[in-house]
């Protein structure tokens, strides 16, 4: 595994509502980790979502093959592509994995029809197999994923704020319905650009830990803020087990569906990485290394004063900041937050409170109240939500007597 | 370390009736066969609730005549809900009637995570109002579109073309189908589809599967109709309305 990944893990449960109804979990998830030709390692995180309906009736099929195609499509590419190259990988997560994914799994459903089609010899119909399928990559330098459909990611960071990276755009998603694109989509090909992403981990010092879910596990939270609680909370489980109970739980008291996750955690500074399973000793044996070089530089840490905890919503907005492609997909689906705090502006007390609990909400709250500074891209998108809302977004105003959180002021030159 | 502990939440259905009670559905036993048949069916629907607990069932009921207003106002489980009668007398505001329904099929107050809402316009007339300022307020919502459009037309006055227009556009190739407006031309007919549209419809929209975008279906596929009403143009009873 990459040193820089730990503790990597997915499970995929039966929904509540399948299992009543006598139907097999539809979703598939996989968590694997692939060497290249240079030695270096590549953590792969999948899940996928078939869509269960009557005219999908293989899905549960259609979602397994895709994790293993994809996983042969990432360990054929990394073969022939170093982890180094990140300009390739960009390009092969936008275009190449598409391709070689739809090849390798429209084959594997061909293969697969004659063996359960009733009629062996009729024409191979794509839509039975039809699935989602969200791709994670965790190279030791960055991170990046790709894919179709209406699975999510959502990043964790050091501070336990979480922010949703990439959700199904348009027709899919929440307040879309159950529309989603597919696998099967004679056009799904050219769908994943739109969802693919790498980022360079030296531009991610907050990062903690990446979550990647399908559909149902989102749609059984009561709010896109519980959703991201869950997010910033499941990571710290400590087995396997806890997490298969929990997402029996989430489907029970939830939507019904079947529910997939998976997650990793980066290593780093004030990382824990938990030994699990057969990974134990290896983990262990990487923490001994780690606990003796860090001995005197965590020595030194301790005779300091303890640093005040970072305002997780200034941690928000650097991170929103540093990548504007990110803002719109994130602030789209707080519109309804912000209604509500329209409405009812005692609301923002509640966030403004507790902003750990949900950075983005607090964020909003700052931004009502007029005491958010922030990049103009993040303004800019503010500004947008505000009117798509009704509303005007209140100008910041910065007087003496109530001066904006010192997180939201922008730092002197040279005291940071 | 325990499992997160966060709200999680079953996923609300809404189902809407939208019932013409302008003064024809006064003629013929209509108002009164409505009635009868939408509370006779509450017991079916509680059922197909109960079995389905990832969903929320929750049913409210617009009025249009002279004008439109809020038979069932707010959002009330189907298990609690005690139908009052509708009464008949006025003109047709079914356009109206859309607007009103457009309000709040808006986020919010519709929620992020709920299920594609179930829309049952019943008429026997023609809309006396701007139908079409109505439906084209209506399919401006996100919601309405994503929405399982029924409608069901009593007797032979009721405009079909408009209630295929709220439905959507017509399936190709003729024939039965419920993405056409359901005929009633009795009681029992009228009963047999509300029934069908309150168990069966709502236990499909219960937990939908995914559906491919695109797909011509629709959002929630339509469970068929039942047998005995296969053919929604009156071959069930005799011909009342």
């Amino acid at each position: 595994m990459s040193p820089a990944w730990l503790a990597p893990q997915a499970c995929s449960v039966l929904g509540a509502a399948h299992g009543r109804q006598g139907k097999p979990c539809q979703d598939a998830s996989l968590s694997t980790e692939l060497v290249g030709p240079d030695g270096q390692t590549l953590q792969l995180l999948a899940v996928a979502d078939g869509h269960g309906s009557s005219r999908s009736w293989l899905s549960q099929r259609g979602s397994a093959l895709a994790c293993a195609e994809a996983q042969a499509a990432v360990a054929d590419a990394l073969s022939r592509t170093p982890l180094s190259d990140e300009r390739a990988w960009r390009q092969l997560l936008r275009e190449g994995l598409a391709a070689a994914v739809h090849r390798r799994w429209r084959a594997a459903i061909s293969a697969d029809w004659p063996q359960h089609s009733p009629d062996p010899a009729a024409a191979l119909e794509p839509v039975a197999y039809g699935c989602t399928l969200g791709v994670l990559l965790l190279a030791p330098r960055w991170w990046g994923c790709t894919g179709l459909g209406d699975w999510d990611l959502v990043a964790v960071d050091r501070g336990g704020g979480a922010q949703l990276l990439s959700q199904e755009e348009g027709i899919g998603g929440l307040g879309g319905g159950e529309a989603t694109a597919s696998l099967c989509l004679p056009q799904g090909e050219t769908l994943w650009a739109q969802r693919a992403q790498l980022q360079p981990l030296s531009s991610q010092g907050q990062l903690q830990a990446l979550v990647l879910t399908t559909d149902g596990v989102r749609k059984s939270c009561a709010s896109d803020a519980d959703f991201l609680a869950l997010c910033s909370q499941v990571i710290q489980l400590e087995e396997p087990q806890q997490l298969r109970r929990g997402l029996e739980q989430i489907t029970r008291d939830g939507s019904g569906d079947d529910v997939s996750l998976a997650m990793a955690l980066r290593a780093g500074p004030g990382s824990n990485p938990r030994p699990r399973g057969r990974r134990a000793a290896l983990a262990l044996a990487g923490a001994a290394l780690a606990l003796a070089g860090g001995l005197v530089a965590a020595q030194r840490l301790l005779q300091r004063p303890t640093a005040p905890a970072p305002d997780p919503v200034l941690l928000q907005q650097q991170t929103l900041c540093a990548d504007p492609t990110r803002i719109r997909a994130n602030l789209t689906p707080r519109r309804a937050q912000l209604q509500q705090l329209r409405r009812d502006p005692a609301a923002a007390a509640a966030l403004l409170a507790a902003p750990q609990r949900d950075p983005l909400g607090a964020l909003l709250a700052r931004s009502q109240r007029g005491t958010l500074t922030a990049c103009p891209a993040l303004r800019q998108q503010l500004a947008t939500l505000w009117r798509e809302t009704g509303g005007k977004m209140p100008a910041v105003e910065v007087r003496a007597d109530e001066r904006p959180p010192a997180g939201d002021r922008p730092a002197a030159p040279g005291s940071r | 370390m325990p499992f997160p502990n966060v709200r999680l939440s079953n996923r609300p259905l809404h189902f809407i009736y939208l019932c013409d009670c302008s003064g024809s559905m006064a003629a013929q036993g209509k108002m009164q066969a409505l009635n009868q048949a939408i509370r006779q069916s509450l017991p079916g629907m509680a059922e197909v609730a109960g079995n389905n607990p990832e969903a929320r069932v929750l049913v409210r009921a617009v009025r249009f005549a002279d004008r439109a207003e809020w038979h069932l106002q707010e959002p009330t489980p189907v298990q609690q809900l005690q139908w009052r009668d509708l009464e008949a007398g006025g003109i047709t505001a079914m356009g109206e009637a859309l607007e009103l329904l457009a309000g709040v099929l808006q986020s919010p107050p519709m929620e992020e995570r709920a299920l594609p809402p179930v829309l049952v316009l019943i008429s026997d007339g023609q809309p006396t109002d701007d139908f079409e300022a109505g439906l084209a307020t209506l399919m401006r919502q996100p919601w309405a579109q994503k929405a399982v459009r029924l409608a069901i037309a009593l007797g032979h006055d009721a405009d079909l073309e408009v209630l295929q227009q709220f439905i959507g556009p017509e399936p190709p190739g003729g024939g039965r189908s419920p993405r056409r407006p359901l005929q009633a031309s009795n009681a029992t007919s009228l009963a047999q589809y509300i029934q069908w549209a309150s168990t069966a419809v709502v236990g499909a929209a219960s937990m939908p599967a995914s559906q491919v975008q695109g797909a011509a279906a629709g959002n929630i596929p339509l469970p068929d109709l039942p047998p005995t009403v296969l053919d929604p143009t009156d071959d069930v009873g005799p011909l009342v309305w």
